[in-house]
């Protein structure tokens, strides 16, 4: 059974009660429910102090990653990694051989490996993540510390607890995978995946509305070494010639900004968001008289991590890893919902 | 002759698109018409470019030669290359009469002192642009011909356009060079760069039509905003806030083509102000920013906001100063 992901949340299934206790979907509180603005408690879950041991997560970080939603899979046993890694590399050599996969050389084999990262979920209800390695090995050499990597991707729940709540036994809930390295490889690890496990994958689109949540949100977190600036990309696209606008804050005067707009403690709602936004397209008109709120926001960056409107994220501190997990979590969570 | 300077002369034949090729070795000169006859320019550049070579052998060019004959390309395929502007500045007011072979003997000694191993030639064009042509060298390493730096400098003016090499190290030797031949004393880069050398001197000699300070007693015709539309039952929507917005861009942007500008910077060191009613940041001190536009042809796409806008709901009005003093305070 591959549920299939609708086009736009409109269908969307109610919240659970515990999510309405927590917040309502990441940016959408013009609830049906009559609720408006609940926030999203993530100002202490960003900023968390258990972080996750760096050396395990090191891999992770400085990475442009392309994300995409995955509906539960199927019949996954956590016991079968090694069975499943053999499988999929025989996949992979079938595919190669019928002249559809990637040019490595002839004398590449490709070598997969499959791992759990245990520490990298939020709750124990997380499934932990899961890790997927392909490398080139040398047909020469069967020793596998020569193996170079070309390509990873892995499958992670960080606080999507509520999704897994409401599915059926035989589901394993992971729906956010990133991925990196070559397109090819992701489709054929992908298309894998999808026929094992009848699940479905879709790219992860990241809206203007929820990068101004990412941007407002990290922007206020404090880093210890010296920051990067908080910038925004925008792009007006329908124009005889494509206008590119570059707007970088520093960032201690983003923080700044932040730290008034940001009323309730542990709390952060889509008003402050707006405010926030607000300050920084007025500040701008001021000086261009250019509405930035007609442009598209395609991209945001700032120290702790920068995020692209087409699915693409690159995390920088591992101290504030398991928060940006769990925004995007609950991204790919409302794009399968 | 040289085999680099060959290999020169041949990469750089190569590069020319095969119908410039007769008419650049003439404006080059350095082959004789009759050696120009004897080229045949309809068979395969590779071969045409080793005829080449072989004339100037019988030449006996040298490297000096086939750096003039790389100037010429690239100052005919100017807009291969991006162009950033200096402004010089002096401290007194004194005129001083410009002297092109002081220039160029100040401005070879000052490189040369610090660095051996460079070519220097230089080329004057009509319209007063002297181009200046770098290779660069190490101490223990010939010049890269490859890769030269290009400096254009119009001597009645203080601002010198540069290409630089990729080998950016160079750069503060060569601003060091400019001010002390030109008898300035201190250079700054100027927020502006282009692939259009034309565009970046039209802006910064105020050569276009950009008008924002004087205000024109004829109002402008409200024509031109939509081609005439042969049935008159169809009414133009809008159409006095239209005429409006073309107005109001014909002010800022002039009539004219725009410069083809490429990236405009602003670095914004205000004070953030915003509605009281916000009860937002109220620092004493001024909230930093760096603004970047680029687009392939920047002016023309800001001109072509606020028009867009009308579909958009909401008008643009853009005013940039675009040429003059970058930093806003």
């Amino acid at each position: 059974m591959a549920e299939e992901a609708p086009e736009d949340g409109g269908t969307r299934t109610l919240p659970s009660l515990r999510r309405l206790s927590r917040a309502l979907p990441f940016g959408r509180t013009h609830g049906r429910l009559g609720a408006s603005s609940s926030g999203r408690p993530v100002v202490s879950a960003l900023c968390s102090q258990e972080s996750v041991d760096p050396q395990k997560t090191a891999f992770l970080l400085r990475k442009a990653w392309t994300l995409y939603s995955v509906t539960p899979l199927y019949r996954f046993r956590r016991a079968r990694l090694r069975d499943y890694a053999r499988l999929l590399s025989a996949f992979i050599a079938a595919e190669r051989h019928r002249g559809l996969a990637v040019a490595v050389g002839a004398e590449m084999d490709i070598a997969v490996r499959l791992s759990s990262l245990a520490e990298l979920r939020g709750t124990d209800l997380d499934q932990a993540a899961l890790l997927v390695q392909l490398s080139s090995r040398s047909r020469a050499s069967s020793r596998s510390s020569e193996d170079k990597p070309v390509w990873s991707g892995w499958f992670c729940s960080m606080f999507g607890d509520d999704l897994s709540e409401n599915i059926p036994e035989d589901f394993t809930s992971l729906p956010l995978f990133l991925s990196h390295g070559a397109e090819s490889y992701t489709a054929l690890v992908g298309s894998w995946f999808q026929k094992t496990f009848d699940c479905c994958f879709r790219r992860l689109a990241i809206s203007p509305q929820n990068l101004s949540w990412m941007v407002a949100m990290w922007a206020g977190c404090g880093l210890d070494t010296a920051a990067s600036a908080v910038e925004l990309v925008f792009s007006v696209p329908r124009l005889a010639q494509p206008l590119d606008i570059f707007y970088a804050i520093h960032p201690e005067d983003a923080k700044a900004l932040w730290d008034t707009v940001q009323k309730t403690p542990g709390e952060i709602t889509q008003e402050e968001v707006d405010v926030f936004m607000d300050c920084l397209y007025a500040h701008f008109h001021r000086h261009f008289k250019i509405h930035l709120s007609a442009a598209k926001l395609v991209k945001v960056s700032t120290a702790i991590a920068s995020a692209h409107c087409d699915g693409i994220v690159k995390i920088l501190h591992s101290q504030y890893l398991p928060g940006v997990l769990m925004l995007l979590t609950e991204l790919a969570i409302s794009q399968i919902q | 002759m040289d085999a680099t300077v060959s290999e020169f002369i041949r990469r750089t034949v190569l590069k020319i698109p095969r119908d410039e090729i007769k008419v650049m070795l003439q404006k080059w000169g350095f082959l004789s018409e009759a050696q120009l006859q004897t080229l045949n320019f309809h068979q395969l550049k590779d071969n045409i470019s080793q005829e080449v070579v072989q004339l100037c052998e019988e030449n006996s060019a040298g490297i000096k030669q086939a750096a003039v004959l790389d100037i010429i390309y690239n100052h005919i395929y100017q807009d291969k290359r991006i162009w950033s502007v200096y402004q010089m500045k002096k401290t007194g007011e004194e005129l001083e009469c410009f002297d092109i072979t002081d220039f160029k003997k100040k401005f070879k000694r000052r490189i040369r002192s610090a660095l051996k191993n460079v070519t220097i030639t230089f080329k004057e064009y009509e319209d007063n642009a002297i181009w200046i042509r770098v290779a660069w060298g190490t101490p223990y390493k010939k010049p890269n011909q490859y890769k030269p730096s290009y400096v254009v400098y119009h001597s009645q003016t203080p601002y010198v356009f540069i290409s630089a090499s990729v080998l950016k190290s160079n750069m503060p030797l060569l601003c060091q060079a400019l001010i002390v031949a030109s008898n300035y004393h201190d250079i700054r880069e100027m927020e502006l760069r282009s692939h259009s050398l034309n565009s970046l001197k039209d802006i910064v000699f105020k050569r276009y039509s950009q008008n924002f300070q004087t205000y024109t007693t004829k109002p402008l015709q409200g024509g031109n905003v939509e081609p005439e539309n042969a049935d008159i039952r169809i009414v133009q929507e809008n159409r006095g806030e239209k005429e409006r917005i073309y107005r109001l861009n014909q002010e800022a942007f002039g009539s004219g083509p725009q410069p083809k500008l490429e990236f405009a910077h602003y670095r914004l060191e205000t004070m953030f102000k915003s509605d009281p009613k916000m009860d937002v940041l109220d620092k004493k001190e001024p909230f930093r920013c760096l603004v970047k536009f680029s687009s392939p042809h920047l002016l023309e796409s800001l001109k072509s906001l606020a028009p867009a806008a009308i579909e958009e709901k909401s008008v643009c009005c853009v005013v940039i100063p675009i040429s003059g003093n970058h930093r806003i305070f």
